[in-house]
C-alpha cells in the first residue's frame, strides 16, 4: 500500500491562519501607502468646500466665480441649527418637513454650464425657506434659544401640532434619559410610523427604481453629509427603493427621509 | 426531457449552468450577473436577503450576514476550522445539538446546510426563471478535499432547497470536464483555482473512457480575492488617514463603500493600468463637512500589495507537485479557474512556475458550473459518453498503535469496492481491540476525519502479535461504508456501518425543507403581487395622465361624464385591491383598467 499521493495543506507554512480575516502583509501597508502617496499618483481626500482647479472658460461659457466660503454654509444635518431655524420661522405651520440632510448651499452657488450642479426648482418647506432666508443677503433672522422645561409636554405639544419630527426628537431625548418611558416609546413609535407613511406616500411605490441624475463630475459640488452620500452610493440605477431600504443598514425612516431629500434636491429621480 | 442543472456552490460566489441543445450555458441571474454571491442575510425587518443584495449590506449588517458558510459545512464543532471561524467571523457561530455548527441570525439558529440551502434555492430560482419550468435535479460541485460528511451536508443543503442532488462532483473535475467537453483528451492537467475566498490546486489525470482522476489536491481555505481586497482597503484607509487624520474603518458605511470600491478597482486593474477610486461624501469631518476620497491606484501598486499572497499560492503548487511526486513537465496543461486568475500578475506567476502558458480556453468564473451542467446532462442522456465514475474522495482506514493511520481503501478508488487486511494485537493478553474507522490521507490518525468506532471483544489471551484480526472495508454502490473485524481463530466478528452525516437528523432536514417550501410560497406570492401591482399602477398612471384631456373633450355630454365616472370607479377599485394586497382582484381590475386606457387614448387621438 503506497503513501497517499498528497495531503491537503490546511495550514500555512507560518501557521498564521488565526490572523484572519485578513492576512497580514509582510510589509507595512501604512508606510507603503505613505510612500505611494508621496511618489505615486495623487492622493486626494477633497474637502467639499474646495473648488476644483480653476480653468479658463471656453468660448460661450459662463465664467466661474469662486463659490462661497464653506464657513457660511449651514448644513441642515445640524439639528441644533435646524431647531433654531424652525423655532424662529415656522412655529405655527405644522406639520413640517423633517430635517433635511442636504445643505442648501448649492442653491446659492453660482453655476457654470459645465461644472455647476443642475439648477433646481424646489418647493421648500417652511424650515427650509427659513434657512434659505437666513442665508440670503437680507438681514438674517434673529435666532433665539428657548429652554424646554417640560420635555413630555413639549413632545405631546409637538405631536398634537403634527410636528412629528420634533415630537420624535423629544421622544428620543426622553428615552435616552429613561429607556423605560413608555409614553415616549409609544409616541416615538407613532411618530416613526406617521413619518414613514408620509415619506412613502411622497416617494411612491417602493418598487420604483431611483437613478442619479447629477453628472458624476458635478457630484462633489453637492453638499450633503456622509449618510446621504452613502444612500446616494446605493442608487445604482437597478435597485428599487425597497432594496435600498434593505441594504442601507440604517433605520428605514432615516433612509426614506434621505431618499426623499435627494429626490427633492433633484439629485435623484425615478425611472 | 428533464433538465439537470449544474451548480457551482462556491465559498464567495455561486453559479448555475445547464446544457441546452448540446451547448453548456451559464444562466444569468435577474441582475444579469452570471455569478451570485454566496451570502445570506436577515434584515432588521426579518426579511431574507440572498446574493448581491446581501453582499451590498454585508458590512453595515455584519452580525446578520453569513458569508463563506462553505468553510463550515459538514464540520464538527471542535474542528480547528470552526474554532478559527468562531474567532474571526462577524456573525455568531454556536454549537449545535449533534456537535455540529449553527449560525445565529437575529436570534434564530440556522444549521450551515440550511444557510447553504438558501443559496442553492436562489440558484434554483435563477434556473427556473430561465427555463420557465421547475428545476429539480441537480449536480453540485464541492472541493476535491471535502470528506464524506461535508459532501453529505452539501447534499442535505440541496435537499432542503428542494433539489434532487443526483451527483456531487469535485470542482477541479468539473473544470476539467468543461475543458475536455467535445475533445478527446488524455492528459495530466493542473487546475489552479484562485477564487474569492479559497485557493486550490489540483492535479488530474484525464483518461480515456471518461475517467477523471484527482491525483493530488491542496490549497488554503483562507486565501482568496478577499485578502487582496483587504490590502487595497488598508492602502486606501492609510492614505486617507494621513491626509485627514480620520480612520475610515470606524464607520461601517464608509467601510462598506471602501470594500465595494476596492473589489471594483481590483477587477478593473486586470484590464487597465490604472483606475480611480472615487467615493464622494465618504465621511463627515465633524465640522459639518463631508470629505471625499479620491485616489488613483495603478496595477503596479496592486501587484505590490498582493505579491506575498500570490507567492503563497505558488508555494502550495510546489508542495503539491512534490507530494504527488510529479515534475512540472508531467503537467501537460494548466487551467486557470476563479476570478483572481484574471489578474495578469497571477497568470505570469503560474506560467513561470509551470513553465507553460496556462490554457485560455476555460472561463474562470463559469467553468466549474459548466462542468457540473455537462455531467448532469451526461447522467440523464445516454448519448453523452462522458461519465464520471464514483470514486472515494479520501482514503479509508483504521487507527493503529502509536496513533498512526493504516489505509485500507486508497483515495480515488472506484466504488463499489472492498479491501481486507490482517492486523494483530499490540499487547500481551489483549482481549479486546478498538477499531477506529477514519478517512483522510495523513499518516497521523489525529489529522484525519473520525467516521466511527467499535470494539471487538473475546480475543484469546496470548502474547502480543499472536492473535490475528481480519479487518474488511466495504463500500457499496450507494457509498455506504461497512467495516468488519473478525478474530480469525474464533471467527468472532463485529461490524459497523458508517454513513456520512451532515450533523442533521432526518426530522430536522424535513422541518427545514418545510420551512424552505413555505418561504418559496411566500416569496412567489409576493412576487406575483408586486408584478400585478406594478402593472396596475402603470396603467392607472397612464389613465390619470389622460384624465384632464379626456374630461375636457367629453365633459359636454352626459355620456362623457358617465364614462369619466366609470373610469374613476375602476381606478378606485384597482387602488383598493392594491391596498388589500389581493392579487386576484388586482389581476381582475387590470382588464378594466386596460380597456379604460385604450378608450382614453382613442378619445384623445381622435381630437388631435
Amino acid at each position: 500500500m503506497g503513501e497517499p499521493p498528497s495531503k491537503r495543506v490546511e495550514e500555512t507554512p507560518e501557521g498564521d491562519e488565526n490572523e484572519r480575516p485578513t492576512i497580514n502583509p509582510p510589509f507595512d501597508v501604512e508606510e507603503y501607502a505613505r510612500a505611494n502617496a508621496r511618489s505615486g499618483p495623487p492622493v486626494q481626500g477633497v474637502d467639499t468646500a474646495r473648488p476644483p482647479p480653476r480653468r479658463e472658460p471656453a468660448e460661450g461659457e459662463l465664467d466661474w466665480s469662486e463659490p462661497p466660503q464653506r464657513s457660511e454654509q449651514i448644513t441642515l444635518t445640524n439639528e441644533v441649527e435646524l431647531e433654531r431655524a424652525r423655532a424662529q420661522s415656522a412655529q405655527n405651520e405644522p406639520p413640517r418637513g423633517p430635517p433635511s440632510v442636504l445643505s442648501m448651499a448649492n442653491a446659492r452657488a453660482p453655476s457654470s454650464p459645465s461644472d455647476a450642479p443642475p439648477e433646481r426648482t424646489q418647493s421648500h418647506s417652511s424650515i427650509e425657506a427659513a434657512v434659505l432666508g437666513a442665508l440670503s443677503s437680507s438681514p438674517a433672522p434673529e435666532i433665539t434659544e428657548r429652554t424646554i422645561d417640560d420635555p413630555v409636554a413639549e413632545m405631546r405639544g409637538r405631536f398634537s401640532l403634527g410636528d412629528y419630527t420634533g415630537a420624535l426628537e423629544m421622544a428620543e431625548l426622553l428615552l435616552a434619559g429613561d429607556p423605560g418611558n413608555l409614553e415616549a416609546a409609544e409616541c416615538g413609535e407613532n411618530c416613526r410610523s406617521v413619518l414613514q407613511g408620509m415619506y412613502s406616500a411622497r416617494i411612491g411605490s417602493l418598487e420604483r427604481v431611483p437613478v442619479v441624475v447629477v453628472p458624476r463630475a458635478q457630484m462633489r459640488w453637492l453638499s450633503m453629509d456622509h449618510r446621504a452620500g452613502f444612500v446616494l452610493s446605493l442608487v445604482d440605477g437597478s435597485s428599487t427603493i425597497d432594496m435600498i431600504l434593505d441594504v442601507s443598514g440604517m433605520p428605514r425612516l432615516d433612509t426614506l427621509r434621505i431618499l426623499h431629500e435627494l429626490v427633492q434636491q433633484k439629485i435623484v429621480a425615478f425611472r | 426531457m428533464e433538465k439537470v442543472i449544474g451548480i457551482d456552490l462556491g465559498t464567495t460566489n455561486s453559479c448555475v449552468a445547464i446544457v441546452e441543445n448540446g451547448v453548456p450555458t451559464v444562466i444569468p441571474n435577474r441582475g444579469g450577473y452570471k455569478t451570485t454571491p454566496s451570502m445570506v442575510a436577515i434584515t432588521e425587518a426579518g426579511k431574507r436577503l440572498v446574493g448581491h443584495i446581501a453582499k451590498r449590506q454585508a458590512i453595515t449588517n455584519a452580525e446578520n450576514t453569513v458569508y463563506a458558510a462553505k468553510r463550515l459545512i459538514g464540520r464538527k464543532w471542535n474542528s480547528p476550522q470552526v474554532k478559527n471561524a468562531v474567532a474571526t467571523s462577524s456573525y455568531r457561530i454556536v454549537q449545535g445539538p449533534h456537535n455540529d455548527v449553527r449560525i445565529v441570525l437575529r436570534d434564530k439558529e440556522y444549521s450551515v446546510s440550511e444557510i447553504s440551502a438558501m443559496v442553492l434555492q436562489e440558484m434554483k430560482l435563477i434556473a427556473e426563471d430561465y427555463l420557465g419550468e421547475t428545476a429539480v435535479k441537480a449536480v453540485i460541485t464541492v472541493p476535491a478535499y471535502f470528506n464524506d460528511n461535508q459532501r453529505q451536508a452539501t447534499k442535505d443543503a440541496g435537499e432542503i432547497a428542494g433539489l434532487d442532488v443526483i451527483r456531487i462532483i469535485n470542482e477541479p473535475t468539473a473544470a476539467a470536464l468543461s475543458y475536455g467537453f467535445g475533445k478527446n483528451v488524455e492528459k495530466t492537467i493542473a487546475v489552479y483555482d484562485f477564487g474569492g475566498g479559497t485557493f486550490d490546486i489540483s492535479i488530474l489525470e484525464i483518461g480515456s473512457s471518461g475517467v477523471f482522476k484527482v491525483i493530488a489536491t491542496a490549497g488554503d481555505t483562507f486565501l482568496g480575492g478577499e485578502d487582496v481586497d483587504a490590502r487595497v482597503i488598508d492602502w486606501l484607509v492609510h492614505g486617507f488617514k494621513d491626509e485627514h487624520g480620520i480612520d475610515l474603518r470606524q464607520d461601517r458605511m464608509a467601510l462598506q463603500r471602501l470594500k465595494d470600491a476596492a473589489e471594483k478597482a481590483k477587477c478593473e486593474l486586470s484590464s487597465v493600468r490604472e483606475t480611480e477610486v472615487n467615493l464622494p461624501f465618504i465621511i463627515s469631518s465633524g465640522r459639518n463637512e463631508a470629505l471625499h476620497l479620491q485616489r488613483t491606484i495603478d496595477r503596479k501598486t496592486l501587484e505590490d500589495l498582493s505579491a506575498d499572497l500570490i507567492e503563497r499560492t505558488i508555494d502550495i503548487c510546489k508542495q503539491t507537485l512534490a507530494d504527488a511526486r510529479l515534475e512540472k513537465e508531467d503537467v501537460e496543461e494548466v487551467l486557470l479557474v476563479g476570478g483572481m486568475t484574471r489578474m495578469p500578475k497571477i497568470q505570469h506567476a503560474v506560467a513561470d512556475f509551470f513553465e507553460r502558458e496556462p490554457c485560455k480556453g476555460v472561463h474562470p468564473d463559469e467553468s466549474v458550473a459548466l462542468g457540473a451542467g455537462i455531467q448532469g446532462a451526461a447522467l440523464i442522456d445516454d448519448k453523452h459518453d462522458m461519465v464520471l465514475l464514483d470514486v472515494t474522495p479520501h482514503a479509508l482506514g483504521i487507527m493503529t498503535q502509536g496513533g498512526f493511520f493504516e489505509e485500507l481503501i486508497p483515495q480515488n478508488t472506484t466504488v463499489p469496492t472492498h479491501r481486507t487486511k490482517i492486523f494483530t494485537t499490540s499487547r500481551d493478553n489483549q482481549t479486546a481491540v478498538k477499531i477506529v474507522v477514519m478517512q483522510g490521507e495523513s499518516e497521523r490518525a489525529e489529522e484525519n476525519e473520525l467516521l466511527g468506532e467499535f470494539i471487538l471483544t473475546g480475543l484469546r489471551r496470548a502474547p502480543k502479535g499472536a492473535v490475528e484480526i481480519e479487518v474488511t472495508f466495504e463500500i457499496n454502490a450507494d457509498g455506504i461504508v461497512s467495516v468488519h473485524a473478525k478474530d480469525l481463530e474464533t471467527a468472532k466478528e463485529q461490524s459497523i456501518e458508517v454513513t456520512a452525516s451532515s450533523g442533521l437528523t432526518r426530522d430536522e432536514i424535513r422541518d427545514m425543507m418545510e420551512n424552505a417550501k413555505d418561504y418559496m410560497v411566500e416569496r412567489r406570492s409576493t412576487e406575483e403581487f408586486e408584478a400585478a401591482k406594478q402593472e396596475a399602477e402603470r396603467i392607472v398612471g397612464e389613465i390619470e395622465r389622460l384624465f384632464p384631456q379626456v374630461e375636457n373633450i367629453v365633459a359636454a355630454s352626459d355620456f362623457g361624464r358617465d364614462a369619466i365616472e366609470k373610469a374613476r370607479a375602476i381606478v378606485t377599485k384597482a387602488r383598493q385591491a392594491i391596498s388589500k394586497r389581493d392579487v386576484s382582484a388586482i389581476k381582475g381590475e387590470i382588464e378594466g383598467l386596460s380597456r379604460t386606457h385604450r378608450m382614453f387614448k382613442g378619445v384623445v387621438a381622435k381630437t388631435h
